[in-house]
């Protein structure tokens, strides 16, 4: 029996989807024409040929006083202009990098996660230049055509300085499997600087967007709309049935949703960079409390400081909490008395129950190392319990520290005052 | 109070006590073998030498010699390698003196499971770290942390792995792993035998795939197979990895003494020769063992009667031992759990286990004085490979195989020279089985681009290419295939069974604690998870409250009842297409493909002790369906003056014993191939009895016995006339058979088939 037939009839068993549309013929070969030329040039996408076969690209301009949500594009050198200004030490810091060097990348792909079969048919970066932003999209007309994409990507570009949207674990890695493949044919990969406003745009928002997806960081935090988008989980769909009718009316469609991707990163990179350096008038209490925070954690004290200062001076959501996070600002630089000053104004004025308990846990730590009055730490200490139990009764809520700690310091501290008389 | 007995004493015991003597058809012992060795090679770098010196090992065996000469020149080998011989120095050595040698050099381990990766990661580990050598050696499996998994990447000289993580983490993801494949000196295949039916079939195309990765990076590792003893190692080698392998046979390694006893259970009703339950006289001789605190493992052919035995013997000496002494293990655990029992063993502190064939493996246990197998386990491979788990480390051992009434045990116990004498299984595969194959190109498609005129393996993809092309799961452009979908194929393809989802059975005894305690194929499910089944599992009873067959949940709740229960299942079958006929003057003889659709009908509730029916319900559940290959035999003439019920009785009869042989000669588990009679086939209405495949497409058994016939019509004849009964009986043509002319009428079916010469078409 032919294996034909006995693959029709084993069609149960096999578990792949089958398609209902008619089958097309699929080869295609280089001298042939590619099809749908004019409506491809209408779009202002040209052909690259390269080692006997071809990629498409397509090019636009934007003018950079067009607006994009709450930004117009010429923003962007402003919030370059004011890291290089600021001296400030950030993960995003632009500093000692021109505005013209920043590359805005995304990419399409035909499947999700990792793997050497998921192909990314889209290679899109925009970059400003004179008073534009040039966006060119690279298009794998089919499988096959990999060695032009990626030539063409490669020369068309200095990647030294790249910002994307999730690219450090996603899109770039792709890139790179995609690369192993053809390695031989194309020029090596840069290694680069990467601005990842995934990770960036998680440490702010993540309080009040319940998932991160560009689309919706541009819609709730810039003030971007689309009209007519493509839901991004289509795409693979659409490039599957592109490939075989060759007609680039789906694709469109794909690019129009990549262009915006990409021109959206540049507002949020903007308006990320107004929040950090405190730019931003309309920045949220817990905006700028999150942006102490980062400060704080990549060590930038200065900024910290500024931040969390700002928040304390005033009144609002974030006031106890910024105190409390300048108080551990002042320790870290053990500036004791600026410290205990501060804790103090929050057990006293604050309202929060979970942040009075550990800063009474941090006074009575100050006074009996620093201070050595044992006396006023076992009364902090004791503050600490009852606020403890106080917590315990109203909620299960678990606490940074248990009650067990806040009872060994206690005991440790009464001996320690017994022994010294 | 009497005094605990040894090992020794027990076994005197047995020899002279009533109720166990006569019980003992066979006692056979094998005497110890001594070592035969040879010197280290010279070409071994020193600090190597010095940590086998540190381990005691001034000389190898000679197997281990063969295996390193042939090895480090390249050349890929088999060892064939009985438990306990060191057969981890057969590809240890040449590996680790070909990393010495280039530093860049890398070697793939692959072990049939991720408790044997880990055992001999340890292993591999203290040799370099006794040679003080600059070797990494990491697992990678599902366990593997992700913050090591890069490190594993890029520096592991030695990745020690299984064919499922190779088939969906480490192919797909090719380009992560560069430096391995463009230096990939070595493949290990440890435990070749496993790999053989289905799941051989599948693991030969993950090599296939894994080869042309190699190919693609520049690399052409070579292969180094151990296999414990089958007929043909040298052949499944050679098929599993399609390239020439040479045989190392020549073991060297000494074994301790060993007693292995064919024990009958005694017949407890005369004319129908049934014998009392094989569980029942298990339970007898695990309990005498365990009482005098031998460690002993008990293996069972099914997880229902791993449960049931655990349930007896923890029951009979919980006073003695405590409730955690005895356990079970078998597939459906998870994977803690397992590992927890394994060190138990291990330590000591369990003194009995009771298995499935899951211990089978090399899994290591520790030392074991006894192992008793309920039932013959299907192989002679595998009941070698059991009876191995007792006194693996030269000590004396005791293997005692307990028959049950089944017409193969039987024939096995009442036949020893058959079972000493003849050499083991064959094990096979067919790559080609088109279900699986087609699975494993789209992978390798995934992977890398199909070049028209490419082979995979030994097979000439064309037509599959187009195929998958038309269907849209690959593209074509110009001369080469590319995947086409946006699915991770790999992902959906399971190397170990044939319905690749599995049902997930769920605790809901306690409300507040939902929990998922296994899982199970979905096949079987349809048996053992129907609604109102008790599932047992670590001797608990659980009943199955509902069963979700779209979700392929099993939501159970646990139960004490005292009975078990035993699941019909009814099978249509129709004939396809014929590919191959032979006439014979009483009938003729086919080949070809059929579909089979089984349907769950009812259950019967079974009491523990008397197994005694207490009852029974339907099973509603949807038919399932399967398209395989069958050979199968039918009927032109009359058989003497049979009526209908006669000629059905004859058929069912005769099947009964042709199921029975039926493995023993295509070498293959019973569950593998099915008999089913019928009086009147729908294809040509004539009595016929077909033989089939389990597995989607067949993996090549049926074929087999197609070329076979007439030789197992005539051991299955055989047995039934030799069988002591009077008028046919459980253990030659079946239990449903009530008429005095049964066995008669069986013999004059297998005449009537028999009788006729052979004409070829």
């Amino acid at each position: 029996m032919s294996i034909k037939k006995k693959l029709n009839r084993l069609k149960s068993h096999l578990s792949h989807e089958v398609s209902t549309k008619s089958v097309l013929t699929t080869c295609q070969s280089i001298e042939s024409e590619i099809p749908f030329i004019e409506v491809w040039e209408n779009e202002g996408v040209t052909p690259y040929f390269f080692d006997g076969s071809y990629c498409l690209i397509r090019e636009r301009r934007f003018p950079i006083d067009q607006q994009h949500g709450i930004y117009t594009f010429s923003q962007f050198s402003i919030a370059v202009n004011a890291w290089n200004e600021s001296g400030m030490k950030h993960p995003l810091s632009a500093a000692g990098i021109k505005p013209e060097s920043f590359v805005f990348f995304d990419t399409e792909t035909t499947g999700l996660g990792g793997g050497v079969g998921n192909s990314i048919f889209i290679l899109g970066h925009a970059r400003l230049s004179g008073d534009e932003i040039h966006l060119k999209q690279h298009i794998l007309p089919s499988p096959g055509a990999e060695v032009p994409l990626y030539q063409s990507f490669l020369e068309s570009a200095d990647y030294t300085t790249m910002a994307t949207y999730n690219g450090k674990s996603f899109d770039w890695p792709q890139v790179k499997t995609q690369h192993t493949l053809i390695r031989e044919h194309v020029p090596k990969l840069p290694s680069f600087g990467h601005f990842d406003l995934y990770h960036a745009s998680r440490r702010m928002w993540k309080h009040k967007l319940e998932r991160m997806k560009l689309s919706i960081v541009e819609k709730e935090v810039l003030g971007i709309e689309r009209k007519d988008d493509l839901p991004g989980f289509l795409a693979p769909m659409i490039y599957f049935d592109f490939v075989e009718r060759k007609d680039p009316q789906g694709m469109l469609g794909i690019l129009k949703h990549n262009e915006i991707d990409i021109l959206s990163l540049i507002s949020l990179y903007t308006h990320l960079s107004f929040q950090i350096l405190g730019l931003d008038q309309k920045q949220t209490a817990k905006e700028m409390y999150e942006i102490g925070r980062w400060f704080s954690h990549v060590g930038e004290a200065e900024g910290a400081k500024e931040s969390f200062s700002r928040l304390a001076n005033t009144t609002n959501s974030e006031t106890a909490a910024a105190k409390h996070a300048l108080a551990f600002e002042y320790k870290k630089e053990k500036k004791w008395m600026d410290a205990l000053h501060i804790w103090e104004d929050v057990v006293d004025q604050g309202n929060e129950d979970v942040i009075r308990l550990e800063a009474c846990i941090e006074i009575a730590k100050i006074y009996e190392h620093r201070e050595k009055n044992l006396q006023k730490a076992i009364h902090f200490t004791r503050n600490a319990e009852a606020i403890s139990q106080k917590l315990q009764s109203v909620n299960n809520r678990k606490l940074t520290i248990s009650h067990q700690e806040i009872m060994k310091r206690l005991e440790r501290l009464n001996k320690r005052l017994y022994r010294s008389f | 109070m009497k005094v605990r007995k040894d090992l020794n004493e027990i076994m005197n015991h047995l020899k002279v006590a009533e109720s166990f003597k006569e019980n003992i058809v066979h006692w056979q012992t094998i005497e110890e073998k001594e070592a035969s060795t040879d010197e280290l090679p010279l070409d071994i770098h020193p600090a190597l030498k010095e940590a086998l010196q540190k381990r005691g090992i001034t000389r190898l065996y000679t197997h281990q010699k063969s295996a390193y000469e042939e090895a480090i020149q390249g050349k890929s080998i088999v060892a064939v390698t009985p438990t306990a011989s060191g057969k981890t120095l057969c590809y240890n050595l040449p590996v680790l003196q070909t990393i010495i040698n280039d530093a860049n050099s890398r070697a793939l381990y692959m072990f049939p499971t991720k408790a044997l990766a880990q055992d001999q990661k340890s292993e591999i580990n203290e040799i370099i770290e006794e040679a003080g050598l600059p070797i990494n050696s990491y697992t990678y499996d599902g366990d593997t942390p992700s913050n090591i998994r890069q490190k594993v990447r890029k520096a592991g000289h030695v990745v020690i792995t299984n064919p499922d993580m190779l088939h969906s983490a480490i192919l797909p993801h090719h380009t992560k792993w560069v430096s391995l494949f463009e230096n990939l000196k070595y493949v290990v295949i440890d435990e070749l035998h496993i790999y053989r039916g289905v799941f051989g079939s599948h693991v030969a195309n993950v090599i296939r795939r894994l080869q042309r990765i190699c190919r693609f990076y520049g690399s052409n590792p070579t292969f180094i197979c151990t296999s414990a003893t089958i007929a043909n190692p040298l052949e499944l080698a050679e098929s599993l990895t399609e390239k020439r392998i040479s045989l190392i046979d020549n073991n060297g390694a000494p074994s301790g003494r060993k007693h292995f006893v064919f024990y009958n259970p005694p017949i407890v009703n005369h004319p129908l020769n049934i014998r009392r339950s094989a569980t029942l006289e298990v339970r007898k001789l695990a309990s005498e063992l365990l009482k005098n605190k031998v460690q002993t493992i008990v293996f069972a052919r099914s997880r229902v009667r791993v449960e049931i035995l655990v349930t007896y013997l923890q029951e009979l000496i919980k006073h003695k031992l405590g409730p955690k002494a005895i356990r079970g293990y078998r597939g459906g655990y998870l994977p803690t759990e397992r590992r927890e029992i394994e060190k138990g063993l291990r330590s000591g502190e369990i003194f009995g286990v009771v298995s499935t064939n899951a211990l089978e493996l090399g899994v290591d246990i520790g030392q074991l004085q006894v192992c008793i197998m309920t039932g013959y386990p299907g192989t002679i491979a595998s009941a070698w490979q059991q009876a191995g788990r007792a006194g693996r480390r030269h000590s004396e051992s005791l293997v005692i195989m307990v028959a049950s009434s089944s017409p193969l045990d039987q024939f096995i116990i009442q036949n020893p020279d058959y079972f000493f004498k003849r050499s083991p299984e064959t094990a096979r595969i067919n790559p080609d089985n088109l279900i699986i194959l087609i699975d494993h190109m789209k992978c390798a498609a995934y992977e890398l681009p199909f070049k028209a005129g490419e082979q995979f393996g030994s097979f000439e993809t064309e037509e599959v290419l187009e195929y998958l092309a038309e269907e849209r799961v690959l593209y074509q452009n110009g001369d080469k295939y590319y995947w086409m979908n946006d699915s991770f194929p790999a992902h959906n393809i399971s190397l170990r069974s044939a319905s690749q989802e599995n049902v997930v059975i769920i605790d809901q005894t306690d409300v507040a604690n939902v929990k998922v305690i296994g899982e199970m194929d979905r096949f079987s499910a349809m048996t053992l998870l129907h609604e109102e089944a008790v599932y047992l599992h670590q001797g608990r009873q659980f009943q199955v409250e509902l069963l979700d067959w779209e979700e392929k949940k099993a939501f159970v709740r646990e139960v004490d009842v005292d009975y078990f229960t035993d699941a019909n299942l009814a099978v249509q079958l129709k004939v396809l297409e014929q590919d191959k006929q032979q006439f014979i003057s009483s009938g003729e003889i086919g080949y070809g493909d059929i579909s089979i659709t089984a349907m769950a009908t009812i259950f019967k509730k079974i009491k523990f002790e008397t197994h005694e029916n207490i009852g029974s319900g339907p099973i509603s559940l949807p038919e399932e369906e399967l398209h395989t290959s069958a050979a199968w035999i039918s009927l032109h003439k009359d058989i003497g003056q049979f009526n209908q019920e006669r000629l059905e009785q004859g058929l069912i009869g005769t099947s009964h014993a042709l199921k029975s042989i039926a493995p023993l000669f295509v070498m293959c588990d019973p569950q593998d191939i099915h008999v089913v009679p019928q009086v009147k086939a729908a294809h040509n209405e004539k009595p016929t009895i077909f033989f089939y495949d389990r597995y989607p497409g067949g993996v090549g058994l049926s074929e087999k016995i197609f070329d076979g016939f007439q030789l197992v019509l005539k051991e299955a004849s055989d047995l039934v006339k030799k069988c002591q009964c009077a008028h046919g009986c459980p253990s030659c043509i079946g239990i449903d058979s009530s008429s005095q002319t049964a066995k008669a009428d069986v013999l004059k079916v297998f005449e009537t088939f028999m009788n006729g010469e052979i004409h070829v078409n």
